[in-house]
């Protein structure tokens, strides 16, 4: 007997990323966005009875900081449920309990705030008390020798200052980006001040439903790598790209036919790796990509403001506005077809890729 | 292995943060300070006076509108007598209460001074009634939450079921 | 929409501490007996999901980062609180049901025995803004709560050591559990007031372990054993405990998150009879007195019968039993909680709970409860699938 599962849709999407603004606690700040969100949504809180977070206590500062987290995120004697973990892993979730058929429109909230805690301690301690905290190992350091590890099989690194402009640029284009101050860790070598992620507080809201009327989720995929840095192929990061294989397959997609593609990365050769392993970009083109390939990261990707565990949401509402029309000074003219990434802790051991078609 | 052999490694789990209070919660604590009053903030669409003050009802999913002061006596709806120790509060035995303050429609949680715990039966008898309480605040307020405590009034007079129950939050 | 059911349990033993594991190789040895149970390999696993709840009481950030097995597979990571466990569960069935998986490994750690200090780290639940100030914990929650229930419904201190001695009784007969006590009420109530009501005997002790189940599609079970999930719901309610005494619906005691989740969990699984239909209920309660929030709200009593129906439970054998595996206060392996009370029922539907097995268990029902009662599951079990 076929089993008919329903289609997801995009209802709203909305993202705000500030910084230190004390104007309101994270609950308030949480509420703003959910709000926009809902109110974008068209149907108020109709049929929303269903709400997926993703937020990490370290991040927002207290054990179990859903308790005063969620009621602000619409949770209200609803089915809410609050993912330890990245956004977009929140948001493929949430589109798998509208396939069950246990969630007719759904609430998927993502956020996290870099100006109240200290982002670099948190990293410290992601990696044990064995073996990695010890050693003050930060996922910052993963990626600088990610990077390394890629320019020594040969990443091209001609494009670099390129990249690193057109991502400076994307992100003052893009209406949403951190305008305010923000802050910044220390790189370490190769890595570049011009690399490091815009440190900043964001939150991000997307409402689902299988309800046709916005985007539709056409494809997903989720994979993982093994904890120990050491055990993992760091440069060519296989874990996204069998995410991203999965998504497109089942979108019946290729990756060169994508109109947007918004991956999450914490450094500039972040992204780039991450190019390659969806298939953006060949082996080793990273960088020349991001440079010069308009399709990616229109939103200026990490440099925009980045403060984990939002972005992988962050980077779906990305993609959304443009499928939606609505990206405004960034936007992609006849933005089709897209890609979403996300990769959670600790140094993108776990992702998700999400396909999205407009209409 | 025998357990003498196995290694642990000792550690500290200490992060700092910043925790914005926001511009609500700055003023409730203002007006613990300026004016010796306690306030909540309603919902535009329950009508439910939400205590302490904040921007936003979660039932509702609404911004709050105005600000109302409620007090300054009101019900105590619930308590635990507390018998070991806490930093920088009294020396138990302390009572510890939720007190619906006249006026709002949630109780709020504080500490409860005038009841005679030598005998914490007794005491938890008389605490058990929905006794009367009065907001009585510290000489110095700082804006903090410790700025005041509640009395309980000498007359036990019967519980203020003036207010109802208002409004359904809308879901 | 696939049906879904428990293929294998697994569990290790719940103790202070467990000092020659680490954290992976707990949740390896729950998770590999789970496997085992269900006759599969890690490699015939679709999806994994983890639950870990606040990492302030293990000290450690990612215990389920460096736990995690059958590299290539959706990973992610659940942290409800006290319901951990049982949105860890729901979760996997919700791959299930969405055809996204045909078999779902599902674990649950808690590693509390690293931690020295835990109450300070149950403090910082906490709002900083507002509470920070007061000895708010766990234990005071309950209290507040507790004197409420005496208050409303007539409630005393006795049937608060009733239930607590019944559960110590019931641990003494499941190997697992972390305390094998023997406990009377006399006991209880001679043990040291922590906050009126509460006594020490009334609480719940710090233990840690992994717990971990299979779930597989009705289609993909083949010649297994399986028990159904038939049901399951979760609510989540506001914060604030005083934002919960007036409302119109249901005054704080009477745990409306938890009423709803009934309401739903039974709908779907076709419970109209709870008291007569469910033979077995694994609660929740990190103290003696929450169960008396949870006997109204699942639907086996009227609130005001409340007292009654706790002496009753000692003389009347046609009403279901109470946590037989001890409950959390046999064991309250904080993240696992939720999800041991889910294995538990699964033990006693399949007829493999030991000492501890009741008679003729058609039907079971776990609850789960977090942050001061913020947050309800409620989980259906039988023998047999919903049509």
């Amino acid at each position: 007997m076929a089993t008919h599962k329903p289609q997801v849709f995009i209802d709203s999407a909305a993202l705000e990323i500030s910084w230190r603004d004390e104007r309101r606690n994270l609950s308030e700040l949480i509420f703003d966005t959910v709000r926009r969100a809902i109110d974008e949504g068209g149907a108020g809180m109709t049929g929303i009875n269903s709400v997926v977070l993703a937020a990490h206590d370290l991040v927002d500062g207290r054990s179990l900081s859903s308790m005063v987290t969620a009621p602000a995120a619409g949770a209200y004697l609803r089915d809410e449920i609050r993912y330890g973990d990245d956004g977009a892993a929140a948001f493929a979730a949430a589109v798998v309990r509208i396939e069950a058929g246990e969630a007719e429109r759904s609430i998927v909230a993502a956020w996290g705030r870099a100006s109240e805690h200290d982002v670099d301690s948190v990293s410290r301690a992601l990696f044990g008390p064995l073996f990695g905290t010890p050693l003050g190992l930060e996922e910052l350091h993963v990626s600088a020798m990610r990077a390394q590890s890629w320019i020594q099989a040969g990443g091209q690194c001609d494009a670099r200052a390129e990249a690193v402009a057109r991502r400076r640029d994307a992100a003052r284009a893009n209406p949403r980006a951190l305008r305010g101050a923000g802050s910044a860790s220390q790189p370490s070598y190769p890595l570049a001040p011009d690399d490091l992620p815009r440190w900043a507080d964001v939150v991000a809201a997307v409402i689902i439903s299988s309800r046709p009327g916005g985007p539709r989720v056409t494809g997903m995929g989720q994979s993982s790598e093994p904890f120990a840095i050491g055990d993992r192929e760091l440069a060519a990061m296989p874990g996204l790209a069998r995410a991203a294989q999965q998504a497109l397959a089942e979108a019946n997609v290729a990756a060169g036919n994508l109109d947007v593609v918004e991956i999450d990365g914490l450094t500039l050769f972040d992204e780039a790796l991450a190019a390659e392993a969806i298939g953006v970009a060949a082996k080793g083109e990273g960088l020349n990509t991001l440079a010069r390939d308009r399709r990616v990261n229109p939103s200026g990707g990490s440099a925009a403001g980045y403060c984990a565990p939002a972005m992988g949401l962050a980077r779906i509402v990305e993609a959304t506005l443009h499928l939606q029309g609505r990206a405004g000074t960034n936007q992609v003219a006849g933005a089709r077809r897209a890609m979403a990434t996300g990769s959670s802790i600790v140094a993108a051991q776990t992702h998700t890729a999400i396909v999205l078609e407009g209409i | 292995m025998s357990q003498s052999d196995l290694i642990t490694i000792p550690g500290r789990w200490n992060f700092e943060y910043t925790y914005f209070a926001g511009k609500s919660a700055t003023r409730f604590f203002r007006e613990l300070v300026d004016n010796r009053r306690i306030m909540g903030t309603k919902c535009p669409a329950c009508e439910r006076v939400l205590v302490p003050a904040r921007a936003f009802c979660d039932a509702c999913m609404e911004r709050t509108t105005d600000w109302v002061e409620v007090g300054p006596e009101g019900t105590l709806e619930t308590f635990t007598i507390i018998t070991t120790a806490f930093p920088g509060l009294p020396k138990p035995p302390i009572v510890m209460a939720y007190v619906t303050l006249d006026g709002a429609d949630t109780a709020l949680i504080n500490l409860v001074h005038g009841e005679d715990l030598t005998d914490i039966d007794a005491a938890a008898r008389r605490l058990n009634s929905l006794p009367r309480v009065a907001v009585k605040f510290i000489d110095d307020p700082k804006g903090r939450i410790t700025d005041f405590s509640f009395e309980l009034l000498s007359q036990a007079a019967p519980r203020n079921d003036a207010r109802p129950d208002v409004g359904n939050p809308a879901r | 929409m696939s049906g879904v059911a428990i293929v294998g349990v697994g569990q290790t033993t719940y103790r202070r501490s467990h000092p020659d594991m680490s954290s992976r190789e707990l949740i390896w040895a729950a998770s590999k007996e789970a496997l085992d149970d269900a006759g599969l390999s890690i490699r015939d696993i679709d999806v994994v999901i983890a639950g870990v709840a606040p990492d302030a009481l293990a000290g450690e950030a990612s215990v389920e980062r460096s736990g995690i097995m059958g590299i290539g597979k959706p990973y992610v990571r659940v942290n409800t609180g006290g319901v951990t466990g049982s949105s860890t569960f729901f979760a996997g069935a919700s791959y299930i049901k969405a055809g996204r998986a045909k078999a779902v490994l599902v674990f649950a750690l808690e590693r509390m025995g690293q931690a020295t200090t835990s109450q300070q780290v149950f403090n910082t639940i906490f709002d900083p803004v507002y509470e920070k100030d007061f000895p708010l914990t766990t234990i005071t929650m309950a209290a507040l709560r507790a004197s409420m229930l005496m208050r409303l419904y007539g409630y005393t201190e006795q049937h608060w050591a009733r239930i607590a001695s019944r559960s110590y009784q019931n641990a003494r007969r499941n190997p697992l559990a972390h305390l094998h006590l023997d406990v009377s009420p006399e006991d209880v109530l001679k043990s040291p007031l922590l906050a009126w009501p509460i006594h020490r005997y009334e609480a719940c002790p710090m233990s840690e372990g992994a717990c971990a189940m299979v779930l597989m599609a009705k289609d993909s079970i083949g010649a297994r054993k399986p028990v159904w999930v038939q049901g399951y719901a979760s609510t989540s309610d506001s914060y604030a405990m005083g934002d919960r005494i007036h409302r119109p619906e249901a005054t704080l005691v009477d745990l409306l998150s938890l009423r709803l989740s009934a309401e739903k969990a039974y709908k779907e699984a076709g419970v109209t009879n709870p008291v007569k239909e469910i033979r077995v209920v694994e609660l929740y309660s990190a103290f003696s007195s929450a169960e008396a929030m949870a006997y109204p709200a699942l639907g086996l009593c009227k609130a005001e019968e409340g007292p009654r129906f706790v002496e009753r439970q000692f003389t009347d054998p046609s009403l279901p039993a109470f946590n037989p595996s001890g409950g959390p206060q046999g064991a309250n392996p904080v993240s696992a909680t939720a999800m041991v009370r889910i294995a538990e029922c699964a033990l006693q539907v399949r007829g493999t709970a030991g000492d501890r097995q009741v008679d003729g268990v058609e039907r079971a029902v776990a609850t789960g409860q977090g942050g001061a009662t913020q947050f309800s599951t409620v989980c259906v079990l039988g023998k047999n699938p919903v049509h």
